[in-house]
């Protein structure tokens, strides 16, 4: 673990196509540390409303086992969501109550960093916070600071690009990402 | 006192539902007057995504929800706590119906229930949810506070039937408390 590269997985809160939080998670690649490589998570938009019955019926859906996987397979997760309502987005918590039902949990021990965008000034704050309460009740491990929270999105964006062009953005991104290394190289399992 | 027409929405899909348990057995220790009814249901809600509201409006269903709580002089919510939170599927219907214009949960009376296996009875999705309903303008109860913790030893699980006499009781307060709140955050006639 100490020096190979670490495979870590990005996580979009939202599933339409303009979304600024997908805008932020495609910039990430590109400021991430050369320790950390970063792959987009399948996505969760074909999940089933969670209902014990039909894991108790049919088992897990296959899409559900897919996203488990790849989850279980990352040595770290960055979870880009927007805020919803003041909490975090009904689809993407349908997907963590999915897994969270699951045999090796993928969550457990599984270091996460959370970032936000949105149109206010608290920048999805409140969802962040919701989120790392869930994420404790599933035993996943989450990195504290720096916090990426982008502020008044429709102004660090580029409209037509989406871009993110905001420096102060940008470099607290770069921050995250290489503490976020070194937070899931010291908190893994001992070789 | 006035006729009050109140929806309650469960947060749980199973069919063996705690929560759906209680949910039935809300009209029988209701107070005079008011009629407690199961809202349509979200189960078919697909995921919030912008871009279906954009290109096809609001599916049907999240209309239907959203007209019956308008219709409603409040709402109660009886929903588990998944992972420290709101269940994902009824934050999904909360976000859908939370977009639409003429926003149902506005000045509308709501009430918060939960039941849990454990001791703490569901009250950190409570807390969860107030904050959503404090967004959405709603006007939630304060007190009494209903968690039903320990669920499995208050309920009959082959008939369903709320056993626990201090709960139907805690639950009968609530119900008066929630009429008499309902009449004072009405707007003014």
């Amino acid at each position: 673990m100490s020096d190979r590269q670490l495979d870590v997985l990005v996580i979009c809160g939202s599933l339409r196509k303009g979304s600024y939080n997908a805008a932020l998670a495609r910039t990430l690649p590109a400021l991430a540390p050369g320790g950390m490589k970063l792959r987009t998570a399948p996505s969760f938009e074909r999940f089933p409303l969670y209902n014990f019955d039909i894991q108790d019926a049919t088992g897990f859906p296959p899409e559900v086992n897919a996203w488990a996987d790849a989850i279980r397979r990352a040595d770290g997760l960055v979870i880009v969501s927007p805020e919803y309502n003041w909490s975090i987005p009904g689809g993407l918590k349908n997907a963590i109550d999915w897994v969270s039902r699951m045999k090796e949990q993928p969550f457990k021990d599984k270091p996460v960093a959370l970032q936000s965008a949105a149109g206010g000034i608290l920048g999805g704050s409140r969802m962040q916070y919701h989120l790392r309460q869930s994420l404790t009740s599933i035993d996943a491990l989450l990195f504290g600071r720096p916090e990426v929270i982008v502020t008044f999105a429709a102004l660090k964006f580029h409209e037509k690009t989406l871009e993110l062009k905001d420096q102060t953005a940008i470099d607290m991104i770069k921050l995250q990402l290489s503490g976020f290394e070194q937070f899931i190289r010291r908190v893994s399992a001992k070789e | 006192m006035a006729n009050l027409n109140i929806v309650s929405i469960c947060g749980s899909l199973r069919k063996g539902s705690f929560n759906a348990m209680v949910q039935r057995m809300l009209p029988s220790v209701a107070p005079d007057g008011m009629t407690i009814k199961p809202a349509p249901s979200f189960v078919d809600f697909p995921h919030y995504n912008a871009d279906i509201q954009n290109s096809t409006g609001f599916p049907a269903p999240v209309n239907t929800l959203a007209d019956a709580i308008r219709a409603a002089d409040g709402v109660i919510f009886c929903t588990p706590e998944y992972n420290f939170s709101i269940p994902g599927a009824l934050k999904n219907a909360i976000d859908w119906v939370s977009r639409l214009q003429n926003q149902p949960f506005v000045g509308k009376p709501v009430a918060l229930q939960s039941v849990s296996p454990g001791p703490v009875g569901g009250a950190r999705v409570q807390y969860d949810l107030r904050k959503s309903m404090m967004f959405l303008d709603a006007f939630t109860l304060n007190k009494p506070e209903i968690f039903i913790g320990n669920c499995a030893s208050k309920f009959d699980e082959k008939t369903g039937e709320l056993k626990d006499e201090a709960t139907r009781g805690f639950i009968k307060q609530q119900l008066a408390a929630f009429a008499a709140f309902i009449a004072r955050v009405a707007p003014k006639s």
